[in-house]
């Protein structure tokens, strides 16, 4: 692996060289506008530094390496608290998509290129108020309107589209077919007639993701990006096209060294907290939880490294982490005592106990909420059959609502 | 850093799982619980003619000379079967205890004969329920060694001990013959492990070890034979994971097989998780012997084999329902192991404590 050694290296160095620019003391009590720019410089200097689109064809502005090396940055990344939020759905889901099915392949050359230096913004638009686990039941519509479309419903807990430039979007084109299969996916300006974007807080307090209405929006057909009625096939597709990305065996919050510390420094009876029994327990179980989540990824990588699909394993790292981050931060919060009660609003969740334990709610549904990854565990690893389904092959207009 | 079997490895894990399926029969494993004394010769007589107990010893005394990684996918194997002779993995610690100490002429004498399956050997060390006390009340002193060790794995057959006792105000190792011993066999809830309460009195004795040295040996066998048994575990529960999994995939009620139920569903892709936890620390921890991060690693794999284990016999009986609690179906066969496997090296306590100890550095 001295290649890719050699690689983690370099990204180091790189991201050390820079943290002073936009690590987390640098971004301590930036917020709002200030943060976004903070932001698109971030991205602009990875671009610039061959950081940006890592695995992606030169041709279209990436760096043509393998989606081995784009996971060790990630890794190496992931620490310093850059501001790279912005770029997570824009970079990982929404621009692949356009690079792949995009029908104007000038136009998604600018697109693709303007994304990967942090100037534009792309949002993706699947969740909806009547479902997020359950894609294939959106009610949004997309109906023919002269050689084009035109866009109605509202999409919901859409990340950064109150800063999108563009999104991509799954809308029903046929409620007479069942709901597999009445489906188109297109692109979307943003900043179109029609479209308005509410953003709304979440319980941690912050506000990233947002109300979409689309109002009589048109299309041209060229902004489709599946065929008509296939676009199910397309989403399904794109989810699996940057399937590889790091993931964070701390549940995205504070490490295990931050709980050993806390515990240190906390009494539990008068006694140091790491000398009770409850604490050791909780500790050495977590422990043993990441040791197990980084070893799992370990060997995905030395498959990729080997020309190899990394094993089915790795879907279970964020319905695991995420669990047990919550349960740690609990402790956390209990070792705190009284002086837990503080609220940072700015708070980073991997470094600060109550903005983690305020956050882990929402990643346990964002992206795949636990029961549903239980459930593709379940049917598509182990072969254990489907849920009942009362939806299933009826017309999308004859289902009860 | 983990590793990836290579394809002898792979092999390994497939031979040893074909010839196991070939030879089990749970009418003689059942059987077996209720023989005091007793325990599963087929499987020792296979270990021993398929070269596992040469396996992991070095060559130069009649071993294969291979490691953990190797002997952990055996030991996974049976896990797989609730096969097993107790004298697999504690054999093996013997083996390593005696190598540590570096008593060339013990070595000569009984290591050969531990890879030909001739001689049998296990490890003494718990006392009341301390898996390593600090200061055991077994003493070797001129006289030889005395007191007692309860429930000692393998004891009722095996050839030889070694001890963990005290000798000058120190804690060490000895090597005790079992021939003459007073062994009160422990009519258990898994009789085919063989436990025994060991009774000396003025025993002879060889010292191995004593001190830091002695300590650092003691803990490092146990890490070692807890790596192998964290294998076995973890192929425990990776069968009844299957199990549980074809059972609700056949098994009907109100209209539908049993597995499209969130309850019963769920309760399987959770077993999933948690045995690939439990792989992911086997592999690593078998990876990592001789390092100096090994016992953290050893402690990983134990406590995540053990809950993978406990947690996969728990729902699998309750996924079966009234079959799962009847003697003939079997599965109280995988539960029993779960909890004897689960003693046997330390329990939950101890390598939570141990762990946290290496995790903080912490003085002894």
């Amino acid at each position: 692996m001295s290649d890719l050694d050699a690689y983690r290296a370099k990204a180091r160095a790189w991201l050390e060289s820079v943290a002073p620019a936009y690590g987390k003391d640098a971004l301590a009590g930036v917020t709002g506008e200030a943060h976004l720019a903070m932001g698109r410089r971030y991205q602009r200097a990875k671009f610039d530094a061959g950081f940006a689109g890592i695995n992606w064809d030169p041709e279209w502005g990436g760096q043509g390496l393998s989606p081995l090396h784009k996971v060790i940055f990630e890794q190496e990344e992931m620490p310093f608290g850059m501001p790279m939020g912005y770029y997570g759905v824009s970079l990982g889901i929404s621009v692949p998509v356009v690079m792949r099915f995009a029908q104007d392949r000038a136009w998604a050359k600018e697109r693709v290129l303007a994304a990967l230096k942090g100037d534009e913004i792309w949002c993706q638009l699947f969740s909806e108020p009547s479902g997020g686990s359950d894609l294939a039941g959106v009610r949004t519509k997309a109906e023919t309107d002269g050689n084009g479309w035109k866009l109605n419903g509202q999409k919901l807990w859409t990340t950064w589209a109150q800063h999108s430039d563009y999104g991509v979007i799954i809308a029903r084109n046929d409620p007479t077919v069942p709901k597999h299969k009445g489906l188109t996916f297109f692109w979307v300006d943003m900043r179109a007639p029609g479209v308005e974007v509410r953003p709304f807080r979440l319980a941690a307090g912050d506000s990233h993701v947002n109300e979409v209405f689309f109002d009589d929006v048109k299309l041209t057909d060229g902004q489709r990006l599946s065929p008509v009625g296939g676009g199910f096939g397309t989403a399904m597709a794109t989810l699996m096209i940057e399937r590889y990305s790091a993931s964070d065996p701390n549940g995205f919050g504070p490490p295990l060294d931050a709980v050993i510390d806390l515990a240190r420094h906390s009494e539990v009876a008068g006694r140091p907290a790491i000398e009770d029994g409850r604490v050791r327990s909780t500790i050495a179980r977590s422990y043993a939880l990441r040791a197990g989540l980084e070893a799992i990824t370990t060997r995905a990588m030395k498959l990729m490294d080997a020309g190899m699909e990394p094993g089915p394993e790795g879907s279970i790292n964020k319905l695991m982490s995420a669990r047990s981050n919550q349960r740690i931060c609990e402790m956390a919060i209990d070792l705190m005592g009284p002086q837990g009660l503080a609220w940072d609003r700015d708070g980073w969740p991997k470094a600060d106990w109550v903005s983690s334990w305020l956050s882990v709610p929402t990643l346990r549904i964002a992206g795949g909420a636990d029961e549903m990854l239980l459930n593709t565990i379940a049917e598509k690893i182990l072969g254990l059959p489907q849920d009942h389904r009362p939806d299933k092959g009826v017309p999308f207009n004859q289902i009860p609502a | 850093m983990s590793i990836l079997y290579d394809e002898a490895q792979q092999a390994i894990a497939t031979e040893s799982r074909r010839v196991l399926d070939a030879r089990g029969d749970q009418a003689r494993l059942l059987a077996l619980l209720e023989q005091p004394g007793g325990y599963d010769e087929t499987f020792w007589k296979t270990a021993v003619e398929q070269g596992w107990t040469a396996l992991a010893l070095p060559e130069a005394q009649g071993g294969l000379g291979l490691g953990l990684i190797e002997l952990g996918l055996i030991a996974q194997a049976s896990g797989a079967a609730t096969a097993g002779a107790p004298f697999l993995t504690a054999g093996y610690g013997a083996a390593r205890l005696l190598l540590a100490s570096g008593n060339a002429e013990l070595t000569a004498r009984w290591l050969p004969k531990l890879a030909a399956g001739e001689a049998l050997a296990t490890f003494a060390f718990a006392e009341g329920n301390a898996p390593l006390p600090d200061r055991p009340r077994c003493v070797l002193d001129e006289r030889g060694l005395a007191g007692e060790k309860p429930g000692v794995v393998a004891g009722l057959k095996a050839d030889f001990a070694v001890v963990w006792c005290m000798h000058r105000g120190e804690p060490a190792l000895a090597l005790v013959e079992l021939a003459d011993a007073s062994r009160q066999a422990i009519d258990s809830f898994d009789n085919g492990r063989l436990y025994a309460d060991l009774l000396f009195a003025d025993a002879p004795a060889t010292l191995l070890l004593e001190g830091g040295a002695a300590r650092d040996a003691a803990r490092d066998a146990l890490a070692r034979m807890a790596v192998v048994t964290a294998h076995e575990q973890l192929g425990g529960a990776e069968a009844l994971m299957f199990i549980a999994r074809d059972y609700a995939n056949t098994r009907k009620a109100f209209g539908q097989a049993i597995g499209a139920f969130q309850s019963v569903k769920h309760r399987i892709a959770e077993i999933y998780g948690l045995v690939e936890i439990a792989r992911a620390n086997c592999i690593h921890a078998a990876s990592r012997e001789g390092e100096p991060d090994f016992l953290r690693a050893a402690a990983a794999a134990r406590l995540s084999a053990t809950e993978a284990y406990d947690t996969a016999a728990r729902d699998t009986v309750q996924i079966h329902g009234g079959i799962g609690v009847t003697w003939e179906g079997g599965l109280h066969l995988h539960m029993r192991r779960a909890r004897s496997l689960a003693t046997e090296q330390g329990n939950m306590f101890f390598w939570e404590d141990l762990l946290v100890e290496e995790l903080t550095g912490a003085a002894e």
